[in-house]
């Protein structure tokens, strides 16, 4: 008996592997070199990577399209920071962010699944402008400036400890966190819990006669997404030293939801390899010419028409096809 | 309460339910049991309420007047999921199945209650006995060599018998059926009435059928209704002699 979700799901794994293998290599390029520039760009696409993930979880598995998730990636990024100016401790200012992910997802979640599709999108939408513009003119979280002077960090991971100055240090720590947050969310998703999500999507009329009630499905999907946005966004102060109120602004959900659609929507891995992609080709582009959103935009384009299953749906049928003939009985 | 055993008589006893829609009365007092293991068919003319009164059995709606006894308990107006766990599945007259994933993991969503809670956070593959549930159900309904494809690429008769078996995927006492042979050709329609028929030894089955050759051979009592209200019930033969019921399909009352 092959299961196609389960294979699928193992596909994801072989790539986010050789993700790690392409990062520990850029790591040991970029230390070799003394590269600063090439690895802090490496590290913030892998943070906005974990933002898109959470994109994907709402949307290629649970149907649900958020055009806030901003809102959880700039909360973990604000009190991560003020847990750091506090304290100076990365462990503190992961666990707020945990804390603030669950809460914050479970309070998101209540408002944004009283309603369903187009109405879906808008109240997130909406919950997340309301709230930068909270922020936006909140003297105490440093207002249109945002909060500065983050302290660099030495995170002690008991047998040692490396500085958030470094930036091979800290691309590693990203790396590694962001990754672990992809295996939760592929192993999760990979769950009958899961798959009631993705029945969610297919039919969700279906799913209360088959004994699971869908808000709290739903509800269960937004808090997992919720604390994977946050959790990502709370390393974002660890890597730029402060943290400004465009974190939690369209601009930034809208560009979860491209990295989505470009690295395939219900892939998981495709999001961290979206946002890779979209990081190299501002990059890229942005240094030919300031009109890069033209760019990204036409793309996008592209890539809605022509390859609606993204960057792996172009990689990742070979691999499942591959996995499905080794995984037979 | 939920330990004690369950009571002798009518598996579900439905008394005087009613709602309406707008000035419409489309389930306009009805009452009536089904014994069980039974199969007990509900005929009636196009609009006479029958799958109004399956959504007010089966917690798609709520009734305006009236309760519904699902083995002796109150479960008057309980949303679906809590049916399902009470005992209580159904199917429905316009397939309604997850087309996009395959017909196994159709199946598998369906048997998952099976299983223990703590089971809905471990891998999916060790949800043994829901699988084995898949397997058994894959046999019964001729679905085994299917059981990869897309539920969306399955013949028109295929997805209804896959609508059949996705309900009866969570081991239900009562299994309400909404027109399971409908739009099938006589050879399926033949086939799927072997299988409800097969069903009734472990299950009580409430069934809304329109085609009468098969009222007649399926059923051990049936239900007739006509603009919302219960016209006559009954040994099939009996009802199909009742002048009442002649007038309703082929007459005005």
């Amino acid at each position: 008996m092959r299961d196609e979700l389960t294979i699928k799901s193992h596909a994801g794994y072989w790539l986010a592997a050789l993700l790690l293998l392409a990062g520990l290599v850029v790591a040991g390029v970029g230390f070799a070199t003394g590269d600063v520039f090439y690895l802090r760009l490496a590290s913030e696409a892998l943070i906005f990577g974990g933002l898109a993930l959470s994109v994907d979880i709402l949307l290629g598995y649970t149907g649900l399209l958020s055009l806030g998730q901003a809102l959880h990636f700039g909360l973990g990024a604000y009190v991560s920071a003020l847990a750091l100016i506090a304290t100076q401790s990365f462990w503190t200012a992961m666990g707020v962010a945990l804390a603030a992910g669950v809460l914050g997802g479970l309070v998101g979640g209540f408002i944004a699944n009283r309603v369903r599709g187009v109405y879906f999108a808008l109240i997130t939408f909406g919950m997340a402008q309301v709230s930068a513009k909270v922020v936006y003119n909140t003297r105490s979280l440093g207002a249109s400036d945002g909060l500065i002077g983050v302290p660099v960090l030495d995170i002690n991971f008991g047998f040692f400890s490396l500085s958030s100055a470094s930036p091979t240090a800290f691309f590693l720590l990203a790396l590694a966190i962001l990754l672990l947050l992809y295996f939760l969310a592929a192993y999760l998703l990979d769950t009958p819990f899961g798959r009631l999500l993705i029945a969610v999507k297919a039919n969700e009329r279906r799913v209360p006669f088959l004994g699971y009630r869908t808000a709290t499905l739903r509800l269960g999907s937004y808090v997992l997404a919720a604390t994977i946005a946050t959790l990502s966004g709370a390393l974002y102060p660890m890597l730029r030293g402060f943290v400004s109120p465009e974190l939690l602004f369209f601009s930034t959900s809208g560009n979860a939801v491209i990295t989505v659609i470009l690295g395939g929507a219900g892939t998981l891995v495709g999001a961290l390899y979206g946002s890779v992609l979209l990081t190299v080709i501002k990059s890229v582009v942005g240094s030919w010419t300031e009109h890069h959103l033209i760019v990204i935009g036409l793309l996008f384009m592209v890539v809605v028409i022509f390859l609606p299953n993204g960057l792996m749906g172009l990689i990742q049928p070979g691999i499942r096809a591959r996995l499905a003939r080794g995984g037979r009985r | 309460m939920t330990a004690q055993r369950a009571p002798a008589g009518p598996i579900l006893d439905v008394r005087d339910l009613s709602i309406s829609f707008g000035g419409l009365k489309a389930v306009d007092g009805v009452s009536f049991n089904a014994e069980r293991n039974r199969i007990t068919t509900i005929i009636g003319p196009n609009g006479a309420g029958k799958s109004t009164l399956f959504n007010l059995i089966s917690g798609a709606l709520a009734p305006r007047r009236g309760r519904v006894l699902l083995e002796g308990r109150d479960t008057t107006g309980a949303a679906p999921h809590r049916l399902q766990a009470a005992g209580l599945a159904r199917s429905f007259q316009i397939t309604t199945l997850f087309f996009a994933l395959s017909v196994a993991e159709n199946l598998r969503l369906g048997a998952q209650t099976l299983e223990p809670a703590a089971r809905l956070w471990l891998p999916v593959g060790s949800s043994v006995r829901a699988r084995r549930r898949v397997d058994e159900l894959l046999e019964r309904f001729r679905l085994t060599d299917k059981a990869d494809y897309p539920a969306g690429k399955l013949s028109h008769g295929e997805q209804r018998r896959l609508e059949i078996a996705v309900a009866l995927a969570g081991a239900p006492r009562v299994l309400l059926l909404d027109e399971p042979t409908q739009g099938m050709s006589h050879g399926d329609t033949a086939e799927t009435a072997e299988l409800i028929r097969g069903l009734a030894s472990d299950v009580t089955i409430l069934l809304i059928e329109h085609d009468i050759g098969l009222v007649m051979t399926l059923s051990d009592h049936v239900i007739v209704m006509h603009q919302g209200r219960k016209i006559a019930e009954g040994m099939p033969e009996a009802v199909r002699a009742d002048p009442a019921v002649q007038a309703a399909y082929f007459g005005h009352v």
